[in-house]
């Protein structure tokens, strides 16, 4: 059970302060646009989030893209929508953290082999409540989904949404209940990244074979034995390599329900 | 820590008894006296088992007040001329000295302790009341003749008299080892192989009932007639005859009495028809064992039968229903055997028929988890991981045997003992007699002697057992087996044992060795019984190392620490100016609605839409009440909300919601569904909390009370104190424009007006005026003339500008009649503005007219019975400011927070201790949490256990006889419905009875109830000449109708800030704080008065209960100052003697006048009390009729006080009362809480009483002392 409420509210309350900037070539007017200013939820997504910034440069680009897609990069790399904000700048800049976090807008070319197309937020809940879904597949055999209701899911979405801890929690708890006889997870939801953006995904037992908490360094131990001195960074936090992996995905999973740490 | 403690037993191969507590995690031995055990079994409390010398041990244990069996005799005369009342009755009248109904000869000299394990408590004495009223010294009561209604004072016509003589005896062997006799006098000739105690929940039995059956080396069946929890050991054997060529090894009787016995031959035989009537069954039948294996083992649960066979599967009946086992064979016989995972070889089922069993191979102990009623085969097998106390005396530690050789000298003289005993019996010759226990006079010891023998063996236990060596040479040659209460070894304590069970410290040891090691040690098991050990399948205790109960020891890991360090760190060393920062998601109220049904004040109800908004950073909420249509029926602001309570009735889910500024009338709306409603109800609850500033713990001020829905509310003075002080002064701003004036308007004045208040009113004068007036005005009081009116009889000020006369007139109204007039010059003129102040001093009321002084009136009547302030006239009023020396609160601003858990009855103190009584007598201390149960997400986690809580439901069966049928259900045109509950005015089926909401479900089917007030025949039908008439158990001629009860009970689940403090069952329970220390005093479901030891802020649950005699039976207590008041079953009241800090149980009870009166409204008579609730100066005595009255100075000198006063202005009735200082707090008959205005040193029962809130209420307590 997820019930560390100290560090669900740390990890809930986690916030970037992004700047964010036009891309020169956008912009048409004479005057430069102030650059946008604002505190982001770690664990949100950037379609939820850059309405405001969105109004904001619209005055400033040519008539005729105001309706094409925004998209956002950093250092030229292209930023993926359907990861949580945080774990986007744990990667691109967990080894050199510098804050505020630049951010250039565009609204043309629009890099079609590299992201994703997000037209509105539905597209947005469509991919979260799969990852949800997924996450619970891999926990319980996704029986906590598909019994809960539609109101539930709703509930769970919105709460991310409008960045309500106990709204969100009320609902997700049951997701992070373990089942049967309590020993944790079926298989712990998890995503490994390299430096490079490469995404692994393991199938990943809680408990090693003698029945005891699999802790993060018995895991690694496992993934990657020949490199040595792995480190895994999520929420801009190095986890101890004594961390037990039930505890972790229980406490320390975005709202996907998934663990999403970078190793490097 | 206590919540569910209940204790697993275990033998390990080393024959030591071990137990492990459900709420603790190590195991403890038992003291080793030098005997092996092979077998036990246990019910709660009540351990039985076969030595290694082959004989039956009882050990009683973990009671909390001693067992106590009241003697009665009633002791005859009758009157004779000449010679005056005499013993020498007439032959056909009763016994000199006679049970009640005289049919049983009951000679004081010859009722003796029914065994050693028995004491008498003091002498035989008189009972000197009769219904509450005292009687003369020496008891008497007479009547004309023998069977008839004997009264107190002695008549002309008086032909017989007769007195009780008490006399209490108590089973004094408790916590030790007590042998039961053997079946013959050489206890070798047939030893025991198996014993087996259960029976404590055969259906319809009376409380109390037990059977044990046991099992002899020659493969006799006895069953141990008379066991019960007033008397443990029992009388004597019965032989239960078996079938032939049936050799018995084991047998195992379940709680509902039902017995399956094991043969040798590896086959299994029941007996059936075992009832509550016959409880030695009837016959034998055999079952079929699983596919041709042999049974090794088996035992008996509620609902399950669990067996192991010689090739160490596990098997479970199907198909065995205990509810019905008695009368059906098949239910008790069960329909196939199913077999389960794992091999073991030994299993025992407890209660809830969880199942325990030790493994085949590794000798280890196994729990069943996942057994519920729905899946009663469970689902895995979870190994039992305790810590082990490591033995001093157990052959894997080395033990040396040293100098002293103190036990083996207690032994000897136990040797000694049992030789006399021997040639005791042997005057008893035949061996039948011998069974039964030894009475008293055949002992050589007198019970005082035995007493200072068992001293001073006490005494002589080396507790540490180090000197003793492991095994004897010859146990049987010590084995003190001959007399029945023959104690093999005892605590230190052996009245009050909680100590001696407390978890996790030396449970059989004293503090010399508590540095006993612990360790982890393999220990190998041979035997475990689960028939005492509840285990919380909710709640598991700390016994299995692969659960997440971990999760407590994460909280202080190093991992989680730094992670944490490491969140809370990770934006410092950037320096950003983060306010130029925009906020990503914008803080927006959010709003939720659902479709429901207003119930109106009626019955009747209306569809609405609900719809509820709230922004918590703004902390506003709105809760908006639309039509079907969309049209706005009306908007509460949430703020205004003073509580949230449930009040579903089954099947409709219900919240009442209490908004005193807005409707006199409660808003009861019902849900759709209980799921909405209780989400409904945690939104509701969280968010009017969080507008009022109320989390966490209250302080400790606080007023707490019981909604009938058993709801536990609280009103904390404190956040209202802290919000509105403003240097010492709290100053309230009364809504004043748009009031009509001309006609009169009144305000409640809160703290009433004392020295340091003042009130300041400004407005505008009409251009038209004649006079008007303030007043400083006590309550209205009803007053009975030719009608009843109200009149307000105390002003203490009367401010009245006359302008026509051209004068100030000011006055004061004393109980009802105006005083002496001062007069003044008029200070203003019509059509002017005004300002008026009044100030209130030690001596005077200081008047000031705009701003300027303009006369004193000295006080005529204490300020302190102000309890409203009225102005009448032609004026308009601007302003009306109070400002007084405490917090003003008034009914309106008291917000009832709702804080988890289910209770009846709540009792607090002035340091902050609140104990509960649930509805099954179960006792609670609040834990200083907040949430649980459905209130999801509020609060912490912190302090929230689970609680469970047992109501009984009750309908009534009713039948007329008529003459060609008999007795039918069909009654007469103008009788009761024929299934009806009690008044037979309301139609209640059993089909139809349904329970409240989602977290209550049956725990059993409906049962005729054997124990109906008033008697029953063998169908448990009581008869009456017609209905509502006094029912009796005997049917007679005159009889035409009869009824009976059925009833059916039900647990509530939940969970709440409460934890369990002891497992002894309370009617009623009084606390008073002195200093951090707490005196609790209680009465026991049976009557008795106990009080607490060692309760303190820091430990609220305390130590244990010492038990105090009483003469008669009790059912309400009240303690304040160290004076303690009693209430007994009657209506009479007592206080108890001499207690003081150093004899805190006092010397002896006395007996208080009784108050009389008759209530002038409604015209009852009947003075008994049924409850009281002390101050340092009054006591608060509720009556039988509900009226309420107060007895006057009360001091250490004079606990009894002096004088009874009663509430004569009020047509009140109550059922519960609180009093502290000078606040009185109550609740009425309809559920009204109340509390009592104009409390004063002068007027100590106050002027009036106040509604509070009107959400049906069942308790009070206001004894945290509010705003004092």
């Amino acid at each position: 059970m997820a019930n560390d409420r100290e560090v669900l509210r740390e990890i809930w309350d986690g916030k970037l302060p992004i700047c964010f900037q036009l891309a020169q070539e956008e912009i048409m007017e004479i005057q430069q646009p102030d650059a946008f200013y604002v505190m982001v939820p770690r664990l949100s997504y950037f379609p939820l989030v850059t309405d405001k910034m969105k109004r904001h440069f619209l005055r400033y680009i040519s008539q005729e893209n105001s309706d094409s897609e925004m998209w956002l990069d950093y250092n030229g790399q292209p930023l993926k929508w359907h990861y949580p904000i945080g774990f986007l700048y744990d990667l691109l800049c967990g080894n050199d953290p510098q804050l505020p976090w630049h951010l250039t807008v565009h609204f043309t070319k629009f890099p079609e082999d590299v992201l994703l197309h997000c037209n509105n937020k539905d597209v947005v809940e469509a991919h979260f409540m799969s990852t949800v879904k997924e996450a619970d597949v891999l926990k319980h055999r996704g029986q906590v989904m598909s019994t809960m209701q539609k109101k539930d899911h709703n509930q769970l979405w919105l709460g991310l949404q409008n960045d309500k801890f106990d709204q969100f929690w009320a609902i997700n708890r049951r997701l992070m209940e373990s089942h049967g006889d309590n020993e944790g997870f079926k298989h712990i939801p998890i995503k490994l990244y390299s430096d490079d953006g490469t995404c692994s995904q393991r199938l990943v037992s809680p408990k090693n074979n003698d029945g005891s908490r699999k802790t993060l360094q018995q895991m690694v131990a496992e993934l990657y034995p020949d490199k040595h001195d792995v480190q895994l960074r999520t929420h801009g936090v190095i986890i101890p390599s004594d961390t037990p992996l039930q505890w972790l995905s229980e406490h320390m999973s975005y709202p996907d329900n998934f663990l999403h740490l970078c190793v490097f | 820590m206590m919540s569910s403690n209940s204790l697993l037993f275990s033998i390990n191969n080393e024959g030591k008894v071990y137990a492990l507590s459900t709420s603790g995690s190590c195991w403890r031995e038992f003291m080793y006296l030098g005997l092996e055990f092979k077998t036990l079994s246990a019910v709660p409390h009540y351990l039985w088992a076969v030595g290694g010398d082959r004989q039956i041990y009882l050990h009683v244990h973990g009671l909390e007040i001693p067992i106590r069996v009241k003697e009665e005799s009633y002791e005859n005369e009758r009157w004779l001329p000449l010679e005056g009342f005499s013993g020498r009755l007439l032959p056909t009248d009763r016994y000199h000295f006679s049970s009640q109904d005289g049919t049983k000869d009951r000679a004081i000299d010859r009722i003796r302790l029914p065994s050693m394990a028995w004491q008498w408590e003091g002498d035989w004495q008189l009972e000197l009341t009769l219904d509450g009223q005292p009687l003369d010294h020496d008891g008497w009561t007479y009547a004309v003749d023998f069977p008839a209604q004997f009264g107190p004072s002695k008549q002309w016509k008086s032909c017989v008299r007769r007195r009780k003589w008490i006399r209490y005896r108590k089973f004094s062997a408790m916590n030790s080892w007590c042998a039961i006799a053997p079946l013959h006098k050489d206890p070798t000739q047939e030893p025991f192989i198996d014993v087996s105690i259960g029976g404590n929940q055969i259906p319809y039995a009376s409380p109390g009932t037990l059977a044990v059956w046991a099992i002899t080396a020659h493969g006799r069946v006895m069953y141990r007639s008379g066991v019960s929890t007033t008397s443990p050991e029992g009388l004597k054997w019965i032989y239960i005859s078996i079938p032939p060529n049936c050799d018995i090894k084991q047998i195992s009787v379940g709680p509902t009495g039902l017995v399956w016995a094991l043969l040798w031959t590896g086959r299994a035989i029941i007996r059936k028809g075992i009832t509550k009537d016959c409880p030695t069954g009837e016959a034998w039948m055999e079952v079929k064992s699983p596919n041709d294996t042999k049974l090794v083992s088996l035992s008996v649960g509620f609902n399950a039968i669990w067996a192991v066979s010689s090739d160490t599967r596990v098997w479970f009946r199907k198909g065995i229903d205990g509810n019905t086992a008695g009368i059906s064979e098949g239910a008790a016989m069960g329909s196939g055997w199913l077999e389960i995972t794992g091999h073991m070889s030994y299993i025992s089922v407890g209660i809830n028929d969880q199942v325990f069993a030790i493994g085949d191979t590794d000798k280890s102990i196994y729990w069943r988890s996942g057994i519920t009623p729905a899946e009663q085969t469970g689902k895995r097998w979870r190994m039992v991981q305790a810590n082990m106390q490591l033995s001093r005396t157990s052959s894997s530690a080395s033990v040396v045997s040293s100098t002293s050789n103190a036990k083996h000298h207690s032994l000897n003289m136990l040797n000694e003992t049992t030789t006399e005993l021997k040639s005791n019996i042997n005057l008893h010759n035949s061996w039948e007699e011998s069974h039964s226990a030894p009475i008293e006079h055949t002992l050589p010891m007198k019970p005082k002697e035995a007493r200072q023998k068992r001293n001073e063996q006490v005494d002589n236990i080396d507790y540490t057992g180090k000197s003793y060596e492991t095994t004897l040479k010859n146990p049987r040659a010590w084995s003190p087996v001959r007399s029945v209460g023959s104690v093999v070894g005892m605590e230190a304590q052996p009245d009050s044992d909680s100590s001696v069970f407390d978890v996790d410290s030396g449970m059989f040891f004293d503090d010399e060795i508590s540095q006993t090691a612990w360790g982890t040690c393999e220990t190998t098991w041979a035997f475990v019984e689960a028939g005492a050990c509840s285990v919380d399948v909710m709640q598991v205790p700390h016994w299995f190392t692969d659960s997440h109960n971990a999760f407590n020891m994460d909280l202080t890991s190093k991992w989680r620490i730094q992670i944490l360090d490491y969140l809370k760190t990770r934006n410092n060393n950037v320096t950003l100016d983060l306010s130029t920062y925009g906020l990503a998601v914008e803080e927006k109220g959010w709003t939720r609605s659902c479709e429901s049904r207003l119930i109106n004040a009626n019955h009747s109800s209306e569809d609405c839409i609900l719809s509820l908004y709230w922004h918590d950073l703004e902390n506003i909420g709105t809760l908006s009440v639309f039509q079907p249509d969309g049209t706005i029926k009306f908007i509460l602001n949430l703020g205004e909300v003073t509580s949230v309570i449930t009040s579903s009735e089954p099947g409709s889910p219900r919240i009442t919601l209490s908004v005193p500024r807005q409707n006199k009338n409660p808003i009861k709306v019902q849900f759709i569904s209980e799921m909405e409603q209780e989400e409904w109800f945690n939104v509701l609850v969280d968010i009017t909390s969080q507008i009022n500033g109320v989390i966490g713990k209250p302080s400790v001020n606080s007023v707490w009370a019981i909604a009938s829905s058993g709801d536990i509310l609280n009103w904390d003075p404190m956040p209202a104190k802290l919000n509105t002080a403003n240097n010492g002064k709290y100053i309230k701003e009364f809504q004043v424009f748009g009031k009509d004036i001309v006609s009169g308007f009144t305000t409640p004045l809160h703290n009433y007006f004392p020295p340091g208040s003042t009130i300041k009113i400004t407005g505008c004068l009409n251009d038209e005026i004649n006079r008007f007036h303030i007043n400083l005005e006590g309550p209205e009081i009803k007053k009975q003339r030719h009608k009843i009116e109200t009149e307000v009889t105390e002003i203490p000020l009367h401010f009245n500008v006359r302008f026509e006369e051209k004068v100030v007139v000011c006055n004061s109204k004393i109980n009802g009649s105006w005083g002496v007039e001062e007069r003044h010059e008029l200070p203003m003129s019509p059509g002017q503005e005004f300002c008026i102040t009044i100030i209130c001093d030690i001596k005077a009321f200081k008047i000031l007219v705009n701003d300027k002084l303009y006369c004193f009136c000295e006080h005529r009547l204490s300020p302190k019975t102000i309890t409203s302030v009225a102005v009448k006239g032609p004026l308009k009023l601007y302003s009306m400011e109070y400002s007084t020396t405490n917090a003003i609160i008034g009914s309106e601003e008291m917000y009832w927070r709702i804080m988890g858990g289910y209770l009846r009855r709540v009792e607090s103190c002035q340091n902050g201790i609140v104990w509960g009584i649930s509805h099954d007598h179960r006792v609670w201390v609040y834990t200083g949490g907040w949430g649980g149960g459905i209130l999801k997400g509020i609060g912490s986690k912190e302090g929230i256990h689970s609680m469970t809580d047992t109501q009984t439901y009750c309908v009534y069966e009713n039948q007329r006889w008529n003459p060609l049928s008999g007795y039918t259900s069909t009654g007469l045109p103008t009788d009761r419905y024929m299934w009806s509950d009690i008044t037979g005015k309301h139609k209640r089926t059993r089909e139809h009875t349904k329970l409240l909401n989602r977290h209550w479900h049956w725990i059993s089917e409906w049962m005729i109830d054997y124990n109906t007030p008033g008697g029953v025949d063998a169908d448990g039908w009581q008869y009456a000449t017609d209905f509502p008439a006094p029912y009796h158990g005997k049917k007679i001629f005159t009889d035409c109708v009869r009824r009976r009860r059925w009833y059916r009970k039900a647990q509530i689940i939940t969970e709440g800030p409460w934890i369990r403090a002891g497992s002894t069952a309370l009617l009623d329970i009084s606390i008073w704080a002195n200093g951090d220390e707490a005196s609790v005093w209680a009465i026991t479901l049976a009557g008795d008065a106990i009080y607490r030891t060692g309760v303190t802020v820091a430990a609220p649950t305390g130590v244990h209960w010492e038990h105090v005699n009483n003469p008669q039976s009790l059912i309400a207590i009240s303690t304040c100052n160290n004076i303690v008041w009693v209430v007994g079953r009657k209506g009479e009241l007592y206080y108890r003697e001499d207690i003081t800090k150093d004899n805190p149980s006092g010397s002896n009870w006395k007996l208080i006048e009784t108050p009389k009166f008759s209530h002038p409204y409604n015209h009852k008579t009947g003075a008994g009390a049924k409850a009281v609730s002390l101050t340092k100066t009054t006591a608060w005595v509720l009556l039988l009729n509900g009226a309420i009255a107060v007895r006057t100075d009360i001091s250490r000198n004079q606990q009894d006080g002096k004088d009874w006063k009663h509430l004569t202005e009020c047509d009140l009735t109550f059922k519960h009362v609180s009093a502290e200082e000078n606040e009185v707090w109550a609740v009425t008959t309809e559920g009204v809480l109340q509390r009592r205005l104009g409390i004063t040193a002068d007027n100590v029962v106050g002027s009036a009483w106040q509604p509070i809130l009107s959400s049906s209420l069942v308790h009070v307590t206001a004894r945290g002392g509010c705003l004092q």
